[in-house]
């Protein structure tokens, strides 16, 4: 990207040769660092080092929902972030979740969500792979999930604010760290469609 | 005599030394054939660790042994390469030792016990912080609760180590007197905290084995100790898989029952039909309708697996039932009363009494439709105390009943 916007053609000709590399590699590459459907994890943001987290909280005498924020600990149980497909349940346990396919985070009732809810995984390279740095883009509004730089004084001081983000940028960058991966199935039994 | 006695220690030795260089048997140990599946080894592991685990047997000598002997028979047999070498060379043709400690095969199954188990409940002593509990929702499938499955999950987990220095630990609110003047006191509060060793965070990975069992309930849990959250004063909390069942297309379960719906024509229903039914692991079961053969004429597996199957019942059996639906009363019409099989118990005529002859008994289905939905039901094996061998009762579930079968057939059979 910082090839392209500098301009002349060997920045565009070598960005291109990685990405089309990358994409290649990614098809042939052991399938053991890959995040599934069903898995749990923490992402953590590459530019301000924090985790995705939620708790239950009040904004002032607004909806009650869940806030979500940043924070700096590794070791809060309320960071954990679950791979879900739509509704159309295209997400069974253990497939690798492919760049591009859109994956739900735990919000709503019970981590029942509606379609407001629904975040396309963008990464170069067929799947999701653990090491990468991945952005997240909301389904709805096209908006990246970022984090601000500001943090939140009392009642939960220390955390960081999370929003959404017109553009792509370092704010909006994530990893998956600490969690529960599934390995991709192999031996998926899928049943029969018919008696 | 010297010489002589020295012969037969030399032959003795030799063949000691040959006992145990001929190596352990570790499809004896873990008792499964050699033709078992990379599922049943994991499965037969998990059973027998815990059953051996030397903290669950404090008064055998051997349980050390043996628990180690299970470790590497596991070692061995699950990694292909090694299984292949072993099949054929024996353990002395193995390539590198086996060294990896047996309490990380252990871990893989069931969590990181650093303590003993067996009797003693985890929480016993309050005084220590716990990190948090994660618990995971599992999907399975239909067909895995019916044959039993691995999970293989990866674990990344902070994980609480030693760090050069001291940390502060601790900390508590107290309340601190100190004297401005003669008879005048004040009151503060102050934070103190104690000195510990320091500790770091660092994110260490491991692979966890989860297993479905057979006849799995949705909701059931499956702990992983000290595989949740750490707690930098403490003990980590534990992660459990809680096992969400996926709807199945074709069939359902209740209790350990299967049923599964299926679309015949009306002659059909009337007249008899066959058809092929494919199960949940994979094979086809014939299944006739009752009015022509009276019973299955094929034994069809019961839900549960195998081993479940034969704590439970002495004979497997299956069975097929319809429901007596008949666009005439059955008990006007009396040559279909005559046509009928003796496995036909009265009760279903003495429900469809008050309908008159004209009108056709259907529910809910409109007249002329040529189709009808007939339940066919795979019943467990729970009904063997009332039945003769060899001949299976039929169980007809009357079109009112909501759920579950009428009370038993067993009287009716010839």
């Amino acid at each position: 990207m910082r090839g392209a916007s500098r301009g002349g053609v060997a920045g565009t000709l070598l960005a291109l040769l990685l990405a089309l590399s990358v994409r290649s590699g990614g098809a042939s590459k052991a399938s053991a660092g890959l995040v599934t459907c069903g898995s749990v994890l923490k992402l953590l943001n590459t530019h301000h080092k924090v985790r995705l987290h939620s708790h239950d909280i009040k904004y002032g005498s607004g909806s009650g929902q869940q806030s979500v924020t940043g924070v700096e600990a590794s070791d809060d149980a309320n960071s954990y972030w679950r791979i879900r497909g739509g509704s159309e349940g295209g997400c069974p346990r253990g497939l690798p979740v492919r760049c591009g396919q859109a994956e739900v985070s735990a919000f709503g009732e019970d981590g029942e969500g509606d379609d407001l809810d629904l975040w396309t995984v963008r990464c170069s390279g067929q799947h999701w792979e653990r090491e990468a740095s991945v952005r997240f883009q909301h389904v709805g509004t096209s908006v990246f999930l970022s984090v601000t730089g500001e943090q939140y004084g009392n009642p939960i001081r220390g955390q960081h604010e999370v929003h959404g983000m017109s553009s792509a940028n370092a704010h909006n960058t994530w990893k998956a760290m600490e969690g529960i991966f599934i390995k991709p199935g192999a031996d998926l039994s899928m049943g029969h469609d018919e008696l | 005599m010297a010489p002589q006695n020295l012969s037969t220690f030399c032959l003795l030795l030799l063949y000691l030394i040959g006992a145990v260089m001929a190596g352990r048997d570790f499809y004896k140990i873990l008792g499964v054939p050699r033709s078992a599946s990379i599922k049943d080894i994991k499965k037969a592991y998990r059973k027998l660790a815990l059953q051996l685990h030397p903290d669950r047997n404090p008064d055998d000598p051997q349980a050390q042994e043996k628990f180690q002997d299970l470790g590497a028979a596991y070692e061995v047999l699950s990694d292909s390469e090694k299984r292949k070498q072993y099949d054929t060379y024996g353990e002395e043709g193995l390539k590198d030792g086996h060294q990896s400690s047996h309490g990380d095969i252990f871990s893989h199954f069931f969590g990181d016990f650093g303590f003993m188990f067996g009797g003693t409940p985890r929480q016993q002593d309050r005084n220590i912080p716990r990190g948090s509990d994660i618990i995971v929702d599992l999907e399975v499938t239909l067909e895995e609760v019916y044959a039993g499955n691995f999970v293989e999950v990866v674990r990344n987990k902070p994980v609480a180590r030693q760090a050069p220095g001291k940390r502060k630990c601790n900390c508590r609110q107290e309340m601190r007197t100190t004297q401005l003047g003669p008879g005048r006191f004040q009151m503060t509060q102050e934070v103190v905290c104690d000195e510990c060793p320091n500790v770091k965070l660092v994110n260490e990975e491991r692979t966890l084995e989860v297993e479905i069992e057979p006849g799995v309930r949705d909701g059931m849990e499956y702990p992983f100790i000290g595989e949740g959250e750490p707690h930098v004063d403490g003990e980590p909390g534990d992660l459990r898989f809680r096992i969400k069942v996926v709807k199945h297309r074709i069939f359902e379960r209740r209790g350990d029952d299967l049923y599964t719906n299926v679309t015949v024509s009306l002659v059909e229903a009337l007249v008899g039909f066959e058809m092929d039914i494919t199960h949940l692991d994979g094979h086809k079961g014939l299944c006739s309708d009752l009015l022509t053969k009276g019973l299955c004429s094929e034994l069809l597996n019961t839900f549960i697996g195998a081993e479940y199957l034969s704590e439970r019942t002495q004979m497997p059996n299956a069975y097929c039932a319809r429901r007596l639906w008949s666009p005439y009363s059955s008990c006007q019409n009396k040559e279909l009363r005559e046509r009928q099989s003796p496995l036909t118990p009265t009760r279903a005529c003495n429900r469809h009494q008050g309908h008159t002859e004209e009108q056709p008994i259907v529910e809910g289905l409109p007249l002329g439709k040529r189709e009808r939905k007939i339940s066919v039901i795979f019943l467990g094996s729970h009904t063997t105390n009332s039945m003769n061998h060899g001949v299976p009762a039929a169980r007809l579930i009357s079109s009112n009943d909501k759920d579950s079968s009428s009370d038993g057939g067993s009287d009716n059979v010839p």
